[in-house]
């Protein structure tokens, strides 16, 4: 066992820490206060954010130098997404490109693709978003209905998407359609879809949070080219789960790190309402201080998996569900121990200034939801850890 | 970055796995635990002690194993998965204590304990709660030991105590006319509990403030020892419930196939796997002498006391009736967990020591 980082991981470190330092001259959270930012200024932050980040070469980390990234190794990553967290900065807008499109271009696209895609997918000009969740096919992704007929050497899209993250900002999206209606696996191929044509009809679905980060996607013969299909025809199933199992660990040790912070501002509440002696309140934060560095440690364990070049064990199920469920109890007992002022709007008067309670508690419902329900990753776990029988 | 064992370590887990599911199966060792005075095996102890596991933390120089922390959780976790009955970690920290020790006949002791020669514990807790007074009642004075010592663990066997008093830290070899002990017996098969009255010659090994120094130490190790302990319990109690839902049938099919207990048993891994990244970060941490070391100790003996609760409660109820047999043996994992739960450093004391070390 060895759990230090080497030297260059260090530096790495270092380097990433003081570019930080000079280019977050706002926190996120000061920006989402701000009465002056709307929803659009907020992507345009993020989007500049983004084009900074790229310029300093601190995107594509893990990705082979040629197609734009830095050659460097899932710890680096890690790394990125640790330092950003504590640093509170503006999240890219592009998370989805860079996480789940940009693998799939380097493991499965064509050369063509990448070179077409991959540098305005870093540089946030074009900003992507994912076309696989339909509203009959949630946890039950192999059973989409949503078609692709050739037309021509093309083929044409019909169907809808939804719980479509950043697609009222998004200029393309990458999505899983049937070219073969009886093949449930086999007959799923991935495409790449420009939104800005006829055809293509992307309306903002407002969530609980009052937002509209989310869209539906309606394709009425949308046209998807033959050379934007990623990997073969009916490919689409395969290349899509070895891109989410990529993606898996890769972020091992965001979610922790920001734990860190929000949970830095329970304690902080607490102190300043008087309540940090009570030993019910004692307890309740020591136990979240607690599952948080269980989180951590069991995302030490696959970024050391990953690290050496081996696909992570059991410790990458279990990793959504440790962190999706510990958030939950995190923000309820923000709710419990900071009493009304934690459901606060975060533009309200008297909302805590580092921490939008409200929105993460909200938010917190939706984890246990996407990328595969609490159910699914546990019929996973039974099914692929544990091998019990099925009926 | 490297989370699995080195070669060394994993060769001796491998090798304790072995030797224990050959000297020491479940099956063989609930009749020591239930129908023996000692409720242990002294042949498969001193063998123990022969093949160097009592100095596991030794450093090799000082005629150790130098497997650090790591070396030993790796040990334990393999005790724990076949419910070792006996004082082997008791021991340990009997010896780590003596380490911390100067003087000969510290140093006498700390060798007749490694070999395996004799036994030696830690007795410290006075009151029947385990929530002591910072000053124990326990006097030594003109070389006398004056007290009472609860909850000492295997004391009625042991050839000499290390006795927490007013004036420190003090060792007292057993009387030629025996310790006069009386059985705390509990629910764990595996563990033995004595109440000691004492009024004898003893000899002081530290003063007041460098016992609480040592003991500070011993006790990190001993909360890692149990949380290590409590993995191989729960890691063994898993296989269990895995294997018996497997097998038996209800309405046409193994009862494995229904979600129900399918979500159950994958909550029991989550628990499991949870603890186990957490106890070998924290033994690692030791090892490195990492500046978050005692924090993480916390962190893995209150996860591995939360966790046990849940994952050994659920091996007894899918189960089900039979699980609520002597016959099978949930119960003694069970049992297990509730001594390593609340003795070597409770939930309550881990959480408030994690909450110290983060500044709170």
């Amino acid at each position: 066992m060895d759990l230090r980082y080497d030297e260059s991981q260090q530096a790495f470190r270092a380097e990433l820490r003081a570019w930080l330092a000079d280019h977050v001259t706002r926190p996120w959270t000061q920006e989402l206060r701000d009465p002056a930012n709307d929803a659009d200024a907020l992507v345009e932050l993020r989007r500049d954010f983004q084009r900074e980040l790229n310029d300093a070469g601190f995107l594509g980390l893990d990705w082979p130098v040629e197609w734009g990234g830095r050659g460097l190794g899932p710890v680096e990553k890690n790394i990125f997404q640790e330092e950003t967290a504590w640093a509170d900065a503006p999240p890219v807008p592009n998370f989805l490109g860079i996480g789940l499109l940009g693998p799939a271009l380097i493991h499965h696209g064509s050369e063509e693709q990448r070179r077409r895609f991959i540098p305005k997918m870093l540089s946030a000009e074009e900003i992507w978003c994912q076309g696989f969740s339909e509203p009959g096919a949630g946890s039950d992704l192999a059973g989409i209905r949503c078609r692709a007929e050739p037309d021509g050497d093309d083929f044409r899209i019909h169907g809808q998407k939804v719980w479509t993250t950043f697609g009222p900002w998004a200029d393309w999206i990458f999505v899983l359609a049937r070219t073969d209606p009886e093949d449930r696996y086999g007959g799923i191929t991935f495409f790449l879809v420009p939104l800005h044509q006829d055809g293509v009809d992307m309306r903002p679905l407002r969530q609980i949070t009052g937002e509209a980060e989310f869209g539906e996607v309606f394709f009425d013969g949308a046209l998807a080219r033959r050379a934007h299909v990623v990997g073969k025809l009916g490919e689409g199933w395969q290349i899509a789960m070895t891109v989410l199992a990529y993606e898996r660990g890769a972020t091992a040790l965001l979610e922790p790190a920001k734990n860190d912070r929000y949970l830095k501002d329970l304690v902080t509440g607490c102190r300043e309402n008087g309540t940090l002696g009570r030993p019910d309140v004692r307890e309740r934060i020591a136990r979240l201080l607690a599952d948080n560095e269980v989180i951590r440690a069991n995302a030490y364990r696959t970024l050391a998996t990953l690290a050496a070049g081996r696909a992570p064990g059991p410790e990458a199920s279990l990793e959504k569900l440790l962190w999706t469920e510990h958030a939950r109890r995190q923000s309820e007992a923000a709710f419990d121990l900071l009493g009304p002022q934690a459901q606060l709007a975060t533009r309200a008067h008297h909302a805590r200034p580092e921490m939008d309670w409200a929105y993460e508690h909200l938010w917190s419902r939706a984890g246990t939801i996407y990328s595969g329900s609490s159910e699914i990753q546990r019929n996973i776990i039974a099914k692929r850890v544990l091998a019990l029988p099925t009926r | 970055m490297q989370f699995d064992l080195d070669d060394e370590r994993a060769q001796l887990k491998q090798a304790t796995r072995e030797l224990l599911e050959g000297e020491s199966p479940l099956a063989e060792s609930r009749a020591l635990m239930e129908q023996s005075a000692e409720g242990f095996s002294k042949a498969l102890y001193a063998q123990l002690a022969e093949l160097g596991y009592l100095g596991l933390l030794l450093p090799e120089d000082a005629g150790g194993a130098g497997v650090g922390h790591v070396g030993l959780a790796a040990v334990l976790e393999e005790m724990g998965r076949v419910a070792f009955p006996g004082p082997f970690l008791d021991q340990i920290l009997a010896i780590e204590t003596l380490r911390r020790c100067p003087g000969d006949e510290a140093r006498r002791w700390l060798e007749r304990a490694l070999g395996g020669d004799v036994l030696v514990v830690l007795a410290r807790a006075e009151t029947l709660s385990l929530d002591e007074p910072a000053q124990p009642e326990t006097r030594l004075a003109d070389a006398r030991i004056v007290g009472r010592k609860r909850w000492v663990p295997f004391g009625a066997q042991a050839d000499a105590l290390l006795v927490t008093t007013d004036q420190g830290l003090a060792l007292v070899p057993r009387p030629d006319s025996g310790w006069n002990a009386t059985p705390l017996e509990t629910i764990d098969l595996a563990q033995r509990f004595a109440e000691i009255p004492l009024a004898a010659p003893g000899s002081a090994l530290l003063g007041p403030a460098a016992t609480d120094a040592a003991l500070a130490e011993v006790d990190r190790t001993g909360a890692l020892a149990a949380a290590a302990l409590l993995l191989g319990v729960m890691e063994r109690s898993l296989e269990l419930t895995r294997d018996y839902t497997v097998e038996r049938q209800a309405f046409g099919a193994p009862i494995a196939s229904f979600q129900a207990l399918q979500h159950r048993m994958a909550d029991m891994l989550i628990q499991t796997e949870g603890t186990r990244a957490a106890v070998y970060r924290a033994a690692w941490a030791t090892d490195a002498e990492d500046a978050d070391a005692a924090r993480l100790v916390a962190v893995a003996k209150a996860q591995a006391g939360d966790a046990s609760r849940f994952v050994c409660g659920e091996t007894i109820q899918l189960h089900g009736g039979v699980g609520y047999t002597w016959e099978y043996d949930p119960h003694i994992y069970y049992k297990r967990a509730k001594t390593l739960e609340q003795f070597y450093g409770s939930t309550r004391d881990a959480l408030e020591q994690l909450l110290e070390a983060s500044g709170i």
